[in-house]
């Protein structure tokens, strides 16, 4: 492998390919390197057992740029979507509530339960509809430059400007009000039916170390509309989430990119604050004239670069960067369906147990403290019953994201507390599957501490940084360097860390690409 | 038709907007509930002798320009200097931080010589970014999303006051806008009593806690009074904070207003869409052009109008305004002054601020028990012992101290306030005997007041001591209610000039002085 590179892309994650596969397409020579025998980083299908197939990562699909599934062509390389109706069903102590993708189909579930709420859910989801268009365009656009904005740029946001205030100045007031809510305030302002808010509130707070009393959760509903967006909505993918990256890294390779697995880069190497390569783990030097990172800030920054290149204070920054992760995975392969005596027509492909709002701020509360929440909040997937393939006939793979299980314990490590928790989700389950316990044929736990090893990100924050206000747009992943440059010339970020962060969007890979070919002629050869 | 204006409630603000209609010539009437004025700026002498500052307790944000307009000070108004904050620790140790920044150097480079490194250049970055927002404050906010000229011109003035700032500034204030208090000091300090001592401004009269995002936001608000020139930070009142409002009262009067108290409004009449007079518990009716309404937005639009005077989704904004209270407020007649275990003796100590939150923790968890429904099992207190440093206060040798109490939801979920506020005043002085060890015996008459009782007293709906929330989403433009942060109303005639209108509550007079131009602005333009 003597070739020289004009792109490597460290880190084979989908954010990763997704970049990769762009300037493979511009005829660029990338060089994608990933550490673990398989590319996708997060988006991953492993065997639990012979023979099942659970998407151990992510395990749901609705973000992804409708731009970057035309352009990569996905769909003739594999791509299968599920769609999953109900989106959800919300289990509480006594009660369970269905939310369809149809929003007329929840508002007639609704009527059982509270009439005011029923005639409210319609005009509560066309506000974040309305919302969420008018976040649309965000996700494929550079951050502006806030303190030097060009000419472009604040054209580009007077138009953006403009373009809210004519969805009516009463609506646009609403958006400027409602980011810095707590979720709870917001949704008290529309529902009354404790398990539906609780659910809607889940939406906003995944991933986040935040609970639903916080203010500026409410902001987090929003994006959860973006599929609507697009007229489709949350999905499974056929065959699991493997197969997203497996799509993807075809359509790299097909462009001309290289993929190397087994490849760990242990620094990213520069002189006079330019990149030169990348350092393998085994020694290994390869030159290029780019090195797109797909890791995340910290790494990137805190383990990957020469500290000299960065400075102290752009440093500080990056230590301060939020990232401490609150979400585990427990993953179960199944004998047979669990009986679900909640719903009528059995286990549903995803459930959350979720009671009240109350339930998730005392769920948080344990974790603002260092512990694992005492009772946490589950969302939990059954994607063979949607898709059987993935397990032995009649089997079933089962998979809870359990929150809140902060990385940084206090007192206690994640050694010795993850069976506990693995047993803690066993427990609740059991609860509402009766039997439960007796079903698992094979159950595997990952703890923020596993998520670290397993998939590279550091302190197990699955969306590569907190997605708090503070931390978005402009200020993502530091202040000032927003625009997927960092301060090593030709070194740029294209992970989750960068703008508009983290879920399986794509867009850090594709607005970064883009940058990379704007910055093309003034990059050395 | 003898009164043009008249403004409803004689607190601080609503004095304040009285004192600049008469000034400009207008005949103005103020209708006060009570016996005395100031709503919660009030000194009373609760216990013969004893002159409490009753609720607020401490001043620095009263506007520069109210005092130099109102020419207060010969009017009787003038400030001690607070300059001190003491924090006792449970271990025994403490932190004593002065206002000068030598002395404060030393105290906290006993826990750690980075933060005593650190602390100035916190200190003025936050009063740097404090100058900035200070001119907002006495300005009407724009109506955002309004294409009326007047409204983009100021948009485009405030987009032209942050281009002022420098990036690093801006980025600061952006993220100080969204961070929690505790995740922002994490990033510049490590001692936990330190970092508990400045979140603690973050967090007094909300119903968040040191780690809410926002809350970082409201910290740099306490940086406001340090830049004013005249009044260096926080200090007292000469005669309690009663003389702030008297004093007002006294400018009011100079220039021609009229006072009443005792005088209750029960209703503003309308008539076709126009406030047209106001009308007493007694019965009594009182006509004026204007009417001000130095109440709370809820008991303005609520309780004192028809909801069939209001179109029906401002009647929906007001009511989900958030004004649930969060703090009580303990006032004790001392024997003597109190003497702190971990720094005994009656010196300079008890001079300024006293601040029991050893750590980030204990006001957080102290949030908890407030966020479901209790009044917290060890509250943050915040103290002071302004006879110390105003002896006109207390008899000789005896002493007032004044606690400020957080956290103490206005709504229980056990039992009501008259019924639990003996067992809150036990917690109260359990608490703080746990650093002054013989409270107990020295206390003469205490007086212990939850929300319900400021609402009942002092006619603070939800006893909410901002008349709101200071959340983001209710301030500036957005407060009390979208569309409406103008001072005006969908009643014609009737304005808001009190803390639930832009910029807020505090002793700032700035609702006050604001309503009052505005007000004067629609008579000039004949609108009234």
């Amino acid at each position: 492998m003597a070739d020289s590179y004009d792109v490597i892309v460290v880190g084979g994650g989908h954010n990763g390919l997704v970049a990769a596969a762009y300037l493979a397409r511009s005829r660029r020579r990338v060089l994608v390197l990933e550490r673990r025998p398989v590319v996708g980083g997060a988006v991953a299908t492993d065997d639990l057992a012979p023979g099942f197939h659970a998407s151990t990562g992510a395990d749901l699909c609705g973000l992804l740029r409708p731009e970057i599934l035309e352009d990569l062509n996905l769909a003739a390389r594999g791509l299968r979507f599920l769609p999953l109706d109900p989106e959800v069903t919300a289990v509480g102590d006594h009660a369970s509530l269905r939310i369809w993708r149809d929003v007329w189909r929840t508002q007639a579930e609704l009527m059982t339960k509270s009439p005011r709420d029923a005639e409210a859910y319609p005009r509560f989801t066309a506000f974040l509809r309305d919302f969420a268009t008018a976040l649309d365009p965000l996700f494929t656009m550079t951050p502006p430059n806030v303190a030097a904005p060009s000419l472009g740029e604040q054209i580009d946001i007077f138009r953006r400007a403009f373009a809210v205030r004519r969805l009516g100045k009463k609506t646009m007031q609403q958006m400027l009000r409602m980011p810095p809510m707590p979720v709870r305030d917001f949704l008290n302002e529309w529902f009354e039916t404790e398990l539906l808010k609780a659910s809607l509130a889940v939406d906003a707070l995944i991933g986040t170390f935040q609970g639903p009393f916080s203010p500026g959760t409410a902001f987090g509903l929003v994006p959860h509309f973006l599929p609507a967006v697009h007229g489709s909505g949350w999905s499974f993918v056929k065959g699991g989430m493997g197969n997203l990256a497996s799509a993807l890294a075809l359509a790299a390779r097909d462009a001309g990119a290289t993929i190397r697995t087994g490849a760990e880069v242990s620094r990213i190497t520069s002189t006079d604050g330019r990149v030169t390569g990348v350092e393998l783990s085994n020694g290994e030097r390869i030159a290029a004239r780019v090195v797109a990172s797909n890791t995340d800030p910290k790494r990137t920054f805190m383990h990957l670069v020469d500290p000299e290149e960065l400075g102290p204070e752009f440093l500080v920054h990056v230590r301060n960067i939020e990232m401490n992760g609150v979400v585990a995975k427990v993953n179960f392969a199944l004998e047979r369906a669990p009986p679900f005596p909640a719903v009528a027509d059995g286990v549903p492909a995803h459930f959350r147990i979720c009671p009240s709002l109350e339930y998730l701020e005392r769920a948080y509360d344990d974790a603002k403290y260092g512990s694992a929440s005492v009772a946490p909040f589950l969302d939990v997937f059954v994607p063979t019953i949607v898709d059987p393939d993935l397990a032995p006939s009649g089997k079933h793979i089962l998979s809870a994201v359990v929150q809140y299980a902060p990385y940084d314990l206090r007192p206690g490590t994640w050694d010795t507390e993850g069976d506990k928790l693995g047993d803690k989700v066993v427990g609740l389950l059991e609860e509402h599957m009766p039997g439960f316990e007796h079903l698992v044929v094979a159950r595997q736990v990952l703890t923020p501490r596993d998520l670290e090893t397993r998939f590279g990100l550091t302190e197990g924050h699955i969306y590569h940084g907190e997605m708090t206000l503070d931390q978005s747009l402009v200020l993502r992943p530091v202040p000032g360097w927003s625009q997927y440059r960092t301060p090593v010339e030709g070194l740029y970020l294209c992970g989750s860390g960068a703008h508009p962060g983290g879920g399986i969007t794509g867009a850090p890979g594709y607005n970064a690409a883009r940058e990379i070919l704007a910055d093309w002629i003034r990059i050395p050869s | 038709m003898p009164y043009q204006a008249i403004v409803i409630g004689g607190g601080h603000n609503g004095l304040v907007t009285a004192a600049y209609l008469a000034r400009a010539g207008k005949k103005v009437l103020v209708l006060e509930r009570r016996h005395v004025l100031g709503g919660a700026a009030v000194t009373e002498e609760v216990f013969p002798g004893f002159k409490f500052t009753v609720c607020s307790y401490v001043c620095s944000l009263l506007r520069p320009q109210v005092i130099r307009d109102l020419d207060l000070p010969s009017h009787g108004f003038e400030v001690i200097p607070q300059e001190s904050t003491f924090q006792p620790l449970p271990d025994g140790r403490y932190l004593f931080r002065r206002g000068n920044e030598a002395d404060a150097f030393q105290a906290i480079a006993k826990f750690s010589r980075r933060d005593a490194e650190a602390y100035p250049r916190f200190g003025r970055l936050m009063a740097r970014l404090a100058k900035f927002i200070a001119p907002t404050l006495t300005m009407t906010p724009p109506d955002v999303g309004s294409l009326n000229p007047a409204d983009l011109r100021k948009l485009y003035a405030l987009n032209k006051q942050v281009k002022t700032l420098t990036e690093e500034e801006l980025y600061t204030f952006a993220r100080l806008m969204t961070m929690s208090a505790a995740d922002y000091l994490d990033e510049w300090f490590e001692t936990d009593a330190l970092k508990a001592g400045l979140c603690s401004s973050g967090i007094i009269g909300t119903l968040l806690g040191p780690r809410s995002p926002g809350t970082a936001y409201v910290l740099m608000h306490h940086y406001m009074g340090e830049i004013d020139g005249a009044y260096r930070s926080w200090g007292y009142v000469r005669g309690g904070m009663g003389m702030v409002s008297e004093s007002i009262a006294q400018a009011a009067r100079s220039f021609g207003a009229e006072i009443r108290v005792n005088a209750e409004v029960r209703r503003i009449l309308v008539k076709d869409d126009r406030a047209v007079g106001v009308e007493l518990a007694t019965g009594e009716r009182i006509e004026a052009r204007v009417i001000a309404s130095g109440a709370d937005p809820k008991r303005t639009f609520l309780k004192f109008l028809e909801r069939s005077d209001l179109p029906a989704d401002f009647v929906r904004g007001i009511e989900r305004f958030k004004i649930e209270g969060s703090s009580g407020k303990a006032n004790f007649a001392l024997k003597e002054a109190p003497s702190f275990s971990a720094l005994p003796g009656n010196g300079p100590q008890l001079q300024g601020a006293i601040s029991i939150g050893p750590t980030v923790d204990y006001i957080e968890k102290a949030y908890d028990d407030a966020k479901y429904g209790n009044f917290s099992h060890r509250p943050f207190i915040d103290m002071c012992v302004p006879s110390t440093l105003d002896p006109t206060l207390a008899p000789p040798g005896k002493h007032i101290m004044s606690c400020f109490i957080q956290y103490a939801p206005y709504t229980l979920r056990k039992g009501t306030w008259p019924e639990r506020r003996e067992e809150f005043a036990d917690t109260v002085i359990d608490t703080i005997e746990e650093y002054v060890p013989n409270l107990r015996d020295i206390i003469l008459h205490q007086q212990v007041l939850s929300p319900w009782d400021l609402e009942q007293m002092i006619g603070l709906t939800g006893g909410n001591i901002f008349h709101g929330e200071l959340t983001p989403d209710q301030l500036f433009f957005l407060r009390p209610t979208p569309g409406w942060a103008q001072y005006r109303t969908p009643i014609k005639g009737l304005y808001l000039c009190g803390s639930g209108a832009h910029p807020g509550g505090g002793v700032m007079g700035a609702p006050g002085l604001n309503a009052a131009r505005e007000i004067l602005k629609d008579w000039a333009l004949l609108r009234v």
